[in-house]
């Protein structure tokens, strides 16, 4: 039984759909994703969740009760904002205190618990300073124990991390995820990176244009895209186009790609081969084996990546890149001829339309 | 930029300068120096100096009256326009931000309409007891008068937080409306409303115009004391401007004072970001 539960919630701003038909249920404890390019309406689901936006039509419930038209801060939900949003005026520890003297809790139990979420976000020593006094990422470990002091049913955060620097960022990303884990906290998390999506979500939503393309486990959104908006927009992947030509195999232009799944689609389809990059190996000399691809081309570009380097190849005027662990043994130039080499079952096939 | 040229400006720039301060400071020099003169008519300088004026402006039958009512008329001004104010500039940011040009302009019209126009429509109107030229009338035109000056401060104050943010987190931690404005917005915008405070009570301690046609001489205040003695003696009436002076010079110093302490704390706030 799900949790949180979003029944074909809609939202308009004027003439422009935001949300289309939502629907999604979040299991209790879990940590849930919305991914997607800016203006996809992630964060306006969002803050429909946390009662900040009106759906037009559509349900939202919670723990089986109907919370759609409860104002926000009736909700029990708590959110942790971009910007960090943490009272000027008050010091860390009064931030943190804030929901709690709103709830009317004793003052030796509000002492209590601010002490145990500081502990939690390891700045116990610096409570009694003020947020302009903070680093960012000291500013948004705050936000995140304000929000947890009182315990919410449910944990948002939206974008918590876009205002930070990379290092802070995966620091504070890990961090995130330790505490979720260790609260056990049902936790809807916005952003449009896909690395900090997929390493720290239990299930991640891709949306665009204010409907969901793919719910799933991050590995399944990276291995099983269901669209074309899916397989390009989490990571890179080369695209082939072609029509089936039996139930094993795609004839594009160049070539004949051998594909282990076919899915749903029958003999003279047009449809797309994709192609994650590090599936891709380089070869100098062809080695013919059954269930392999071969396609010829020339080196056109070594990018290094630090753990990989990437190769971008011309084939027959089409650019494939290709990942490969560098070696410094097998030195690659530019011009050089190659073969690129990838399995039946790296291959996944999408329909034209979507 | 060359410091020396930086450093040294043209005599057209001091002969402006010269002008104004001037234009600015001798009426009020004059009133001072009238206000202990003895005579003043026939030389430079005065003939003597002496303190009876003051003596004469404290010994006034309605001088504390009138400064006691017209401290009652600037402090309920200011609260009246506080309640109003501070509670409607918050709600036009957060809930209906579209209608904030039409609240600017609605803020403009008090200074297009002549007082006498204001006064004399708010009598014929409420003519009736017990509204009828009372001071509680004088109160509701005296902060429709005044209140651009109340208005401008507290939204500029409101324009530099980033309300609707601090609003959702209150919420989201579980507060109400009136929790949040008290515990979260009203702090974080206290030097607009000092501002607008003094603004306004320097402003109506000084009114005049409405005072005389809404109440007239039933509830006198500071300045209508005033212009009752400039028919009687010019230098009492001087001592009573000066005493007028004194008091809006200390509000304005207060402005002076709460608007650099706020400026520095905003920079501190902003400054670490």
């Amino acid at each position: 039984m799900a949790y949180l539960e979003l029944k074909n919630v809609s939202k308009q701003f004027g003439n422009v759909t935001a949300v289309r038909d939502f629907n999604l249920d979040i299991e209790k404890g879990s940590l849930v994703s919305f991914l997607g390019p800016s203006g996809c309406g992630k964060t306006t689901t969002l803050r429909m969740i946390a009662g900040f936006e009106q759906p037009d039509q559509g349900t939202i419930t919670l723990d089986n009760i109907d919370i759609t038209t409860i104002p926000p801060n009736k909700r029990d939900i708590g959110m942790v904002f971009q910007a960090y949003a943490l009272f000027p005026n008050l010091s860390v520890r009064e931030n943190v205190a804030f929901g709690l003297e709103m709830k009317k809790f004793p003052k030796n139990e509000i002492n209590q618990r601010v002490s145990e979420v500081l502990e939690m976000v390891r700045l116990t020593t610096i409570a009694n300073r003020f947020p302009h006094q903070l680093s960012g990422g000291q500013q948004q470990r705050i936000a995140l124990a304000r929000a947890l002091a009182v315990q919410p049913r449910v944990l948002l955060l939206d974008e918590p991390l876009s205002a930070l620097d990379a290092e802070v960022r995966v620091a504070l990303r890990a961090e995130i995820r330790r505490i979720q884990s260790q609260l056990a906290i049902t936790t809807v998390y916005v952003t449009h990176d896909q690395e900090e999506a997929l390493s720290i979500s239990d299930k991640v939503v891709v949306m665009n244009n204010g409907c969901i393309e793919q719910v799933g486990s991050p590995e399944s959104i990276y291995r099983q895209p269901q669209t074309r908006f899916v397989a390009t927009f989490i990571g890179t992947a080369n695209q082939f186009s072609g029509k089936v030509s039996d139930d094993h195999s795609v004839q594009c232009e160049h070539a004949q790609l051998q594909v282990a799944d076919m899915r749903q689609f029958s003999k003279g389809e047009d449809v797309v081969v994709l192609v994650r990059p590090e599936s891709i190996q380089i070869q100098f000399e062809p080695t013919h084996e059954p269930n392999w691809n071969l396609l010829e081309g020339v080196i056109e570009t070594v990018t290094f990546h630090g753990a990989v380097t990437r190769i971008g190849v011309n084939a027959h005027g089409q650019r494939i890149v290709a990942d490969i662990t560098y070696s410094s043994s097998t030195p690659i130039s530019l011009g050089q001829h190659c073969w690129l080499a990838f399995r039946s079952e790296s291959c996944q096939v999408m329909g034209l339309e979507k | 930029m060359n410091p020396s040229r930086k450093n040294k400006p043209s005599t057209w720039q001091y002969i402006l300068i010269g002008v104004f301060l001037f234009y600015m400071f001798v009426p009020i020099v004059s009133t001072y120096i009238f206000s202990v003169a003895t005579r003043w008519d026939r030389t430079i300088l005065p003939e003597g100096y002496t303190l009876n004026y003051y003596t004469q402006a404290f010994k006034a039958s309605y001088f504390i009256s009138s400064l006691k009512n017209s401290f009652i008329l600037s402090i309920a001004t200011v609260l009246v326009g506080l309640i109003i104010i501070v509670p409607t500039v918050y709600w036009v940011h957060v809930r209906v931000p579209y209608t904030k040009p039409l609240l600017d302009v609605l803020m403009i019209l008090p200074f297009g309409i002549p007082a006498v126009v204001l006064a004399l429509a708010l009598v014929q109107v409420y003519n009736f007891a017990p509204l009828a030229r009372s001071p509680v009338l004088l109160i509701g035109a005296v902060v429709i008068y005044s209140m651009p000056f109340m208005y401008r401060p507290v939204s500029n104050a409101i324009q530099a937080i980033d309300v609707i943010t601090l609003t959702e987190a209150g919420q989201s931690l579980g507060a109400n409306t009136f929790q949040l404005l008290r515990r979260v917005i009203i702090p974080n915008i206290l030097t607009g409303i000092w501002s607008g405070s003094l603004l306004v009570f320097a402003t109506v301690f000084a009114e005049f115009t409405l005072t005389k046609l809404i109440v007239g001489a039933r509830f006198k205040t500071f300045p209508m004391l005033l212009v009752e003695y400039t028919r009687i003696n010019g230098n009492t009436a001087a001592a009573f401007s000066v005493i007028s002076f004194t008091i809006a010079w200390l509000a304005s110093l207060l402005i002076l004072w709460v608007g650099s302490k706020g400026q520095a704390s905003y920079q501190k706030a902003i400054g670490a970001r």
